[in-house]
């Protein structure tokens, strides 16, 4: 048997096309599509959910470097108050200071007392 | 009065037609949707989903692969859609980005069960015996395609796009496409030839 398509215009062989068609066949149901239409929204609606922080991100960031700056800041100004400390409690220990009183020791031993007579008997 | 109706007549605007009032709104949509107006966006994707369907279906095997195909091409559109300029045309732009998600779902899958086209489908054929003969052939005859054959045959025979429009879908020239297209036709008409010609 021979073979004689049938030709259509532009060339197109019209029993390969309605049987093509018929493979290609996009759904027909209009719920079809309003559920894949569904589906696509959800998709970028999900999407969006999970990056809604995106833009909140860079500023997360920028407090992150400065609680770090901070941090760093306050460690330094408690290592520099306690070296003032250190020095300050050091000092006091090393240096006298000028106005403090002198304590003048007496001996009030017996041996004392009679050495003081004796200075005034010989004395002129 | 007659002056005055007239140059009323002369002055006025005409109709706007359905499809430049439908390209407006459409031009609308894009703007808004541009502007974070989800709902916008939603309204494009019933707008094209069908036409964006019949593209990835044209590429994959399986109606499933074609599904995913649309879904992952909006999403892409979506991410993409600051970058897409007004005086574009939206469904080309969708069209393109629909192409090479399913480009790309056929390259992940290149290995899947041969018998998936058949199983995905349904072909609605009075005679049974007859529809299971063609099926057979025609999926045979489709399988021996290249995937690029299939997809040409398919977007030129079945949904009507012009071999510029395939070539720009399929990143091809388009006397490749015009080629392809030739080399499909004749290897389908081959197999399926003596099956018609018997009734």
């Amino acid at each position: 048997m021979s073979i004689e398509p049938r030709i259509g215009p532009h060339g197109r062989d019209d029993d390969l096309t309605r049987a093509l068609r018929s493979v290609y066949a996009a759904p027909s149901d209009d719920a079809y599509w309003t559920s894949l239409a569904g589906r696509i929204m959800a998709r970028i609606g999900g999407e969006a959910a999970e990056q809604w922080w995106l833009p909140l991100a860079r500023f997360a960031r920028i407090g992150l470097v400065a609680a770090a700056v901070a941090l760093v800041a306050a460690r330094i100004a408690l290592s520099r108050d306690a070296a003032r400390q250190t020095a300050i409690a050091y000092d006091g220990v090393i240096e006298t200071p000028a106005s403090a009183p002198l304590q003048v020791a007496t001996d009030a031993t017996p041996g004392s007392v009679r050495d003081a007579t004796l200075r005034y008997v010989i004395s002129p | 009065m007659d002056a005055a109706l007239s140059l009323h007549t002369a002055l006025r605007v005409p109709e706007p037609s359905t499809e430049w009032s439908a390209r407006t709104r459409e031009r609308d949509l894009i703007v808004a949707a541009q502007h974070g107006d989800r709902d916008a966006f939603a309204e494009l994707v019933t707008l094209h989903q069908r036409r964006a369907y019949a593209v990835a279906r044209a590429i994959t095997a399986t109606h499933e692969d074609a599904e995913d195909a649309v879904q992952e091409g909006f999403l892409h559109a979506y991410r993409a859609l600051d970058r897409f300029r007004p005086e574009q045309a939206f469904g080309a732009w969708l069209h393109r980005i629909v192409a090479n998600a399913a480009l790309d779902i056929g390259r992940r899958r290149r290995v899947r069960d041969a018998d998936a086209l058949s199983d995905s489908v349904a072909l609605p054929f009075r005679d049974p015996a007859e529809q299971d003969e063609l099926r057979r052939r025609l999926t045979a005859g489709l399988e021996e395609l290249s995937q690029r054959q299939r997809s040409v045959i398919v977007l030129h025979d079945v949904e009507g796009f012009t071999h510029g429009e395939i070539g720009n879908m399929l990143g091809i020239p388009e006397g490749t496409a015009r080629s392809d297209l030739h080399h499909a036709r004749a290897a389908l008409r081959r197999t399926l030839g003596d099956l018609w010609s018997q009734r």
